[in-house]
């Protein structure tokens, strides 16, 4: 019973970030809140009993933030004016 | 950004702290991956992280650094490896990846494991390399812009 409060708990937060990460007008708040999409997205996938599939997106999460920072720089447009 | 260090002391301690951890965590992950979570692929993204970080915190002439020639000609003999363990057992009369045809000593489930730590290898080299060599190109095109 905890256990699937939890799971409703991390589901709900998966789906608020994803309309935040929609919302936002600011591309380096929607890179940093990609990166806590990524991390929820790891504790839903460790509950649902992957911990493979979690490993991979925890690694993967951290280096595509990197990435996005650093193709951020060549974009002129950081925020909406 | 990636240009000049921008390491303060905390993240020089940090870099210190963090990075042999990692490389040392991404071999355990490579090597045991047979066992538990993780394998060729998860331990080549921990492996290029720790580089990756390196670059991040201590710019570009950094002492751990693979530059992205490098990184090509190594991304491709991963590929190599992997093409090099499928094809042998086809020439000592097995099928492709055919583990217990390999020619190396030992029997049954010594050589299953031989060539999947062989298999391991090849892609935990490509992912890194490949991993690696994005940034790399991320960063040069950075560099010719400035000196435009």
């Amino acid at each position: 019973m905890q256990i699937l409060a939890l799971e409703a708990v991390i589901l709900l937060m998966l789906i608020f970030v994803t309309i935040a990460i929609i919302m936002t007008r600011d591309l380096l708040a929607a890179i940093v809140m990609f990166s806590a999409f990524s991390f929820l997205a790891v504790l839903g996938y460790f509950m649902m009993g992957a911990p493979d599939v979690a490993f991979t997106e925890a690694v993967i999460g951290t280096v595509s933030t990197i990435f996005l920072v650093a193709a951020l720089r060549k974009i002129d447009r950081w925020c909406k004016k | 950004m990636l240009k000049k260090p921008f390491g303060g002391i905390i993240l020089n301690t940090a870099f210190r702290l963090i990075v042999p951890f990692t490389i040392v965590y991404g071999v355990y992950v490579l090597t045991h991956g047979e066992f538990s979570p993780g394998g060729g692929f998860q331990a080549g993204a921990l492996l290029a992280m720790g580089v990756v970080l390196s670059r991040l915190i201590q710019g570009e002439d950094t002492k751990f650094n693979i530059s992205g020639t490098t990184a090509v000609m190594l991304a491709g003999l991963g590929a190599f490896i992997y093409a090099v363990t499928g094809i042998l057992p086809l020439f000592f009369g097995g099928n492709f990846l055919e583990y217990s045809c390999l020619p190396f000593p030992g029997h049954g489930h010594e050589l299953h494991a031989t060539g999947i730590l062989l298999i391991e290898i090849g892609v935990t080299l490509t992912v890194m390399m490949t991993i690696i060599d994005i940034m790399d190109i991320l960063i040069k095109n950075e560099r010719e812009e400035e000196n435009e």
